[in-house]
């Protein structure tokens, strides 16, 4: 019998508590506040950060201005991991009303029941998503896309690396850094490593192991802090694996003191999709949201604030926006992981790389 | 916890007899003081032995991929750890970064503790707060504070640079260097504390009585000051070897994904892969690890408190 | 003939400048073989000079000589002297003889005749069969004989004690003072003595230096310092004292030691005999008479001329003696009575007080304003 008793134990221990304490569920929580399509409030979990902060101006503060009565409480998590392990800890009892997370993991999300569908009838813009950003069983759909980019110094690079194989040179020993999995930018680079190496990285990937153990030594840090473009910009390292959108807003805010490119070997998307809680306790409020967030208005802000790439097809970029976010009209060349293969690799690929790649 | 093992002993009929009511006084009061240990019992229970035995149950269940408990009763998340050479491996680390930084830690808080503990200066109380300052700010913000210090254009590599000491920049950071670097300035405050509060048998007198003995300096110290600060010592240094152990931010912040020891091991596995039981059975394996060093630990003090 | 061991000269010994000094320009010679008390007051800079002649502190100005040989800088370890501190200062990870043996091992004294010493010294403070024992396994007065073996086993130059007894209950001390006091004599250890109790300082020393704001007001013997007090303060410090303030007239005769006797006159009480140092008269000095040397009787005319009425004003009874507060005047006169004599007064009576003339000492310096 497969089960999260994660929600039961969580809830058992929060009413614990709330006996205790005498006191009632913090704020937001719980089905007594009006809930209506134009008032009351909607609990949001999304990522934290410089992510946060470009969404709230971009997105949550128009919608507060022309929905006044909808209260948008944000809940951050560092990762969509994080973001999937609170949700399951109140699958019995949600407080959470929509999340924004990356697919692999709101896939996963979908496949344990948390989510609910989402149709054109409550959320009118989901007309506007192409069918390939849909999910086939009618979840959440894609909310914006972004993609793995090549991170560099450009004092170092003043011109941007065409190719992965920066990252292998000698020259750079030691100035790199890699996310090593669980993050997906290790992941990816795992993936794309191995089509590199001509392997099908779905049925074996010894040769991308030697081939990374080989970079291994010349990393500066699996684990960069505070962050990957952080410690481009400061000069710790000079190459590193980023994300697009947001190396892009850092490049503007270093002065350019770091580039983000896409060498020519490939990379892989990383796609948010927004969902609606099963039974979310303001799922009228919140589907309200899902519309607006998928609006042209709201895609286009975003895109502009942080780079990432519109999902719905009447967001109309201006060209300085639209050439450095990520291409979805198939011209950029993309390395393919598959939802359901990440969900079974992951664990796997951590074990490998701290296993055997990763060296003291 | 021993307080609710000792029931009150059944009373006794025995006929009225002299001390009976102020036998009955006495159980009165006891359950008064009982009723009072209850608040903060039940808190207990509540924030230490509930997550505890939780722990412990859910290290017995089989993780499966993104975050789902298989709710069983299985040995296999012990099993795997235990018969994983690469975990071994952690562990092993991990109790060796216990060690070195407990050792090198204890070393360079010694003299501190040492001054602090013999001095009558007025500023002694002002002096301690000095050093024990350091706790007022995070070991996260601390933390950061070494990784840039000890980060490729730090201070610590531009001075070396800039002193034509070295043309390539010390990998100070990212490594266990870093780490152990880190942890023992983090820990130190602790330290100090913890030998302080354990110098109770050294006092000025004994050092001039082996003085007038004919005692060197150097020979009061290894004769008076060392052995009877030992206990002191050894208290600090168990002290930061379980801070070390199962510490988590700097490993992680200064360890660059390089330095694998159980925390990091633990975190990742509860956040990153979301396998919850395999976090939890190495958890359990961490503090049976804390339980073998406290009852060594107990037997050498006893040994050395003589 | 005897032989000066230890000589201090103009020590001083200020903690800060500008404050006070703690030892102000101190001189002492102790002879060898002599049991010298410090006496006085808690702040008077006893310790403070016991410690400079041990080597625990620097002193600011001075010098101290053993054996002739100038020693004032150095250090503690060099020193050769045996202490004895107030908290006798056992060191609680060695066992008893471990703690006595020390001074031995820091000596490098073979192992074999460590092992005879120690015993020898643990047999002098009868405490031969507690050699194995741990130290906090012991009594208080145990532990104060083994802190003293500790000390003698090396034989020092000086044996230095530093309030030894003030941590032992009342009878106790008793016991250790005679003991100390054998112990000292058997090894003509040449012994400087903190304390502040005068008994035990009497009881002990050859000689007393009594001590206040950090000056010797006296040295001499137990007798001297009790009888012949130099100074108010001292006839104050040791021992119970009547003071009186006297006119002296005519010198009237020599009287033993070198003394004269006066003639004085004391205001309400009219005129009686004194003794005190040559050349007083003329001037005005302080009389001092102890307590149990005032004679009270209840009829006149039993003693003789030099007899005042007073009133009593007070009897307390304390079993062996009978302490009497008498009147005369404006003063109130502290007396002691031997609780035999039958015909014992009571308050609101009047008595007859007296004394003989060896009994009054006029101090030496002239009396200026001194405090009653």
């Amino acid at each position: 019998m497969r089960a999260t008793i994660k929600g039961k134990i969580a809830a058992v221990a929060a009413s614990t508590v709330a006996i205790l304490t005498l006191s009632a569920c913090g704020g937001g929580s719980g089905s007594s506040a009006g809930d209506s399509p134009t008032s009351g409030e909607v609990n949001l979990i999304a990522y934290s950060g410089v992510w946060q902060d470009q969404y709230t101006a971009a997105v949550i503060e128009p919608f507060k201005a022309k929905y006044p009565n909808i209260k948008i409480n944000y809940a951050s998590k560092r990762s969509s991991a994080e973001m999937l392990s609170a949700l399951q800890g109140q699958k019995n009892n949600p407080a959470t009303d929509v999340a924004i997370m990356d697919n692999s993991v709101s896939t996963t999300g979908n496949n344990q029941g948390l989510f609910e569908k989402i149709d054109t009838t409550s959320v009118p813009n989901l007309a506007n998503v192409p069918e390939k950003f849909r999910d086939k069983d009618g979840y959440g759909p894609v909310a914006m896309l972004d993609a793995v980019g090549l991170l560099y110094d450009t004092a170092t690079f003043p011109k941007a690396p065409e190719s992965w194989k920066v990252l292998w040179d000698p020259a750079y020993a030691g100035k790199i850094n890699v996310n090593a999995p669980p993050s997906l930018l290790g992941l990816s680079l795992t993936a794309i490593t191995s089509k590199m190496e001509g392997e099908d990285y779905t049925k074996g990937i010894d040769k991308a192991v030697a081939r990374l153990k080989e970079m291994a030594p010349g990393v500066q840090t699996f684990a960069p802090n505070p962050d990957e473009y952080q410690n481009v910009i400061t000069g710790q390292t000079v190459l590193g694996l980023g994300q697009n959108a947001r190396g892009q807003f850092y490049s503007d805010q270093s002065n350019k003191k770091m580039g983000v490119t896409f060498p020519k070997e490939g990379t892989v998307y990383q796609i948010n999709t927004i969902n609606l809680v099963k039974d979310a306790p303001h799922s009228a409020a919140a589907k309200t949201f899902v519309d607006y967030a998928l609006s042209a208005e709201a895609q286009t802000a975003f895109a502009k604030a942080l780079f990432y790439a519109p999902s719905v097809s009447n967001a109309e970029l201006p060209a300085d926006v639209k050439n450095r976010v990520v291409p979805t009209d198939g011209s950029l060349n993309i390395v393919p992981l598959d939802v359901e293969f990440l969900s079974s690799a992951r664990d796997k690929w951590t074990d490998t790389w701290k296993r055997q790649i990763i060296t003291k | 916890m021993t307080l609710l093992q000792n029931k009150i002993p059944p009373a006794t009929h025995r006929g009225i007899e002299e001390g009976v009511l102020e036998r009955a006084a006495g159980k009165r009061n006891r359950r008064t003081y009982l009723a009072l240990l209850i608040p903060g019992l039940l808190g207990l229970l509540v924030s230490f032995v509930f997550p505890l035995a939780y722990m412990i149950r859910m290290s017995f269940n089989k993780g499966a991929p993104d975050g789902v408990i298989i709710e069983t009763f299985t040995l296999e998340t012990y099993i795997q750890p235990l018969t994983d050479p690469y975990y071994w491996r952690v562990t092993l680390d991990t109790f060796q970064m216990g060690v070195t930084v407990g050792v090198l830690c204890v070393l360079v808080s010694y003299p501190v503790a040492l001054f602090l503990a013999r001095s009558t200066s007025k500023y002694r109380g002002l002096l301690i707060a000095v050093a024990i300052a350091p706790l007022l700010t995070s070991a996260v913000v601390r933390t950061y504070g070494w990784m840039v210090i000890l980060g490729t254009n730090g201070l610590v590599n531009s001075s070396l640079e800039g002193m034509g000491l070295i043309t390539e920049p010390l990998k100070l950071t990212n490594n266990m260097t870093g780490v152990t670097i880190g942890l023992v300035e983090i820990f130190m405050p602790y330290a100090i504390l913890a030998m302080i509060s354990g110098f109770g048998r050294l006092n000025r007198q004994l050092e001039e009585a082996a003085g007038s003995l004919g005692a060197s300096k150097f020979k009061v110290f290894t004769r008076v000051t060392l052995p009877l600060s030992l206990p002191g010592l050894l208290t600090a240094f168990l002290l930061v070897f379980v801070l070390a152990i199962s510490t988590f931010i700097t490993p992680r912040l200064l360890g660059g994904g390089s330095v694998q020891v159980l925390a990091t091991e633990i975190y990742d596995q509860t956040t990153g892969l979301l396998n919850w039981p395999f976090a939890a059975a190495l958890s359990v394996i961490l503090l049976v690890l804390f339980g073998v060093i406290i009852a060594v630990y107990q037997r050498l003090t006893k040994k050395i408190g003589g | 003939m005897t032989e000066t061991k230890l000589s201090i000269k103009d020590l001083t010994k200020r903690y800060a400048a500008g404050l006070e000094p703690a030892v102000d320009r101190l001189n002492m010679e102790v002879e060898e073989g002599h049991l010298v008390a410090l006496l006085g007051p808690s702040g008077c800079g006893k310790t403070t000079t016991l410690r400079m002649v041990a080597g625990l502190m620097d002193p600011t100005a001075g010098s101290i000589m053993v054996d002739g040989k100038e020693i004032t800088h150095t250090p503690v370890n060099k020193r050769g002297m045996g202490m004895v501190f107030q908290s006798y200062a056992l060191f609680p990870h060695m066992n008893v003889e471990q703690n006595v043996a020390f001074g031995l091992q820091m000596r490098q004294t073979p192992k074999s005749e460590q092992k005879k010493r120690v015993a020898a010294a643990l047999d002098m403070v009868q405490l031969g069969h507690l050699g194995k024992r741990q130290t906090k396994e012991l009594s208080g007065g145990q532990q104060q004989r083994i802190a003293l073996a500790r000390a003698l086993v090396v034989e020092p130059t000086l044996l230095l004690l530093d309030e030894p007894l003030s941590n032992l209950d009342a009878k106790l001390r008793e016991t250790m003072r005679s003991e100390i006091r054998s112990i000292q004599q058997r090894t003509r250890a040449t012994t400087l003595f903190v304390t502040h109790d005068q008994d035990e300082a009497l009881d002990m020393a050859d000689r007393i230096a009594v001590m206040n704001g950090g000056l010797i007001e006296q040295f001499g013997s137990p007798t001297e310092v009790y009888e012949r007090p130099r100074t108010h303060f001292v006839a104050n410090f040791i021992g119970q004292a009547n003071f009186l303030t006297a006119r002296v007239g005519a010198d009237t005769g020599a009287a033993p030691v070198g003394e004269r006797y006066y003639k004085i006159d004391v205001d309400g009480f009219g005129q009686f005999g004194a003794v005190g140092v040559p050349g007083l008269t003329g001037s005005t000095h302080e009389l001092v008479i102890r307590p149990h040397r005032l004679n009270v009787s209840l009829h006149p005319g039993v003693v003789g001329p030099e007899s005042i009425a007073g009133t009593i004003e007070r009897v307390s009874y304390t079993g062996d003696a009978l302490a009497v507060a008498v009147r005369v005047g404006e003063k109130s006169l502290q007396a002691q009575l031997l609780t035999s004599s039958g015909d014992l007064p009571r308050a609101g009576e009047t008595a007859y007080l007296s004394w003989v003339a060896e009994d009054a000492y006029l101090l030496p310096a002239p009396a200026k304003g001194l405090p009653e």
